[in-house]
């Protein structure tokens, strides 16, 4: 997929991995690859800035734990952040839809 | 993780890139180290050899500044960058110093075998004065000619130059050996890719001594030879700088791959 259109979709994609549970940098890119079965081929430290952007934003939140020897930061998603992915997929699904509707028609 | 290592490579690179506060330093740096050295158990776990899954991480991850999340030109350089510049611009800088000292002595050879106008050409008639004139010649009280004072005052001008600027030059490599002893740090040594400072020296020395050579031919030809032998001084000791630099390219380049290897 182009890169540009999935960087405008990142923030949602980060966010809705996230729903699932907390999870730390290399853990959310895998589970993103795994659940678009490889669609997404962004460089792997892209997601960093856009992790901490949300951070700061308060949609994410993070903590620093120590697992099979090494610290990890762990992300979870904040109260915020969820209605964040709510609207942002309620959106999503109306432009898709719409979108579809459109190019449906014409193929 | 030895020296070449790409992951720890890799590190020293955003390191130097990563902007924010200390904390945020550290935090990003420990969170992308444990990145790749989770995508680096993952492909040994695939069964790649350690160095390919080391490139393999590395490469996946993409370049720094797509972690700093900034365009890497406009990143805020490092100390450790600044430390390697100041470094490069230091032995670069010493050298040519150097060189303009030793040209300054190759001029004072050919001025004794060819006389002060093959060195330097006197000015035109005309764009002097009487008081110049007396001025030279006070300075030169064996000769009665201007001409022949006012260029045996340019030769000692441009000799007693390149003389003052060989020494500053000394200083300025004494410098570079001293702040060399003192940054031996990993983040310092590797902030500019290897020989980089060496390169530069080759293609600015390798310029001057191709525009000298150049310019000492025109003089030769259309001058008859007035004025030739300071751009020929200067292009022998541009050739001693290139063989200089080029001799330390080669030394970093092999240091370099050794470092790969090993």
């Amino acid at each position: 997929m182009n890169s540009e259109k999935l960087k405008g979709n990142l923030d949602m994609l980060l966010l809705s991995v996230l729903a699932s549970g907390p999870s730390h940098g290399y853990s959310i890119i895998t589970r993103l690859r795994e659940r678009s079965a490889g669609a997404f081929g962004l460089p792997e430290g892209t997601v960093y800035p856009a992790l901490h952007r949300l951070e700061a934003a308060g949609l994410l939140d993070s903590t620093w734990e120590t697992a099979a020897g090494r610290r990890r930061r762990m992300y979870r998603l904040t109260l915020t952040g969820q209605e964040a992915l709510a609207d942002q997929a309620r959106q999503w699904r109306s432009f898709s839809g719409s979108v579809a509707m459109v190019i449906g028609g014409t193929a | 993780m030895s020296a070449g290592d790409p992951v720890e490579d890799y590190l020293d690179r955003l390191l130097l890139t990563l902007g924010g506060s200390p904390r945020q330093v550290r935090h990003t740096l420990a969170e992308v180290e444990a990145h790749l050295h989770d995508a680096v158990a993952e492909g040994m776990a695939a069964g790649l050899p350690a160095s390919e899954a080391q490139a393999a991480a590395v490469a996946r991850i993409g370049p720094a500044h797509a972690v700093t999340g900034r365009v890497a030109a406009f990143s805020r350089p490092s100390a450790a960058l600044i430390r390697r510049t100041a470094l490069a611009g230091a032995l670069v800088g010493g050298v040519a110093l150097v060189a303009v000292g030793v040209s300054g002595a190759i001029s004072w050879l050919l001025a004794s075998v060819g006389g002060g106008t093959f060195l330097t050409a006197p000015f035109p008639p005309g764009t002097y004065s009487r008081a110049d004139c007396a001025r030279w010649l006070a300075a030169d009280p064996a000769t009665r000619s201007c001409v022949r004072a006012m260029t045996y005052d340019h030769t000692g001008e441009v000799i007693a130059g390149s003389f003052a600027a060989g020494i500053l030059g000394l200083l300025v490599l004494a410098a570079f050996w001293s702040m060399r002893r003192r940054w031996q740090d990993r983040g310092t040594l590797t902030a500019l890719p290897a020989g980089s400072a060496e390169a530069v020296g080759v293609a600015l020395a390798g310029l001057v001594m191709m525009v000298t050579v150049v310019t000492g031919i025109d003089a030769e030809m259309v001058q008859r030879g007035v004025g030739a032998g300071r751009p020929f001084s200067l292009a022998i000791a541009a050739l001693g700088a290139v063989v200089f630099f080029a001799i330390r390219f080669r030394q970093a380049i092999r240091s370099r791959r050794r470092a790969l290897i090993s």
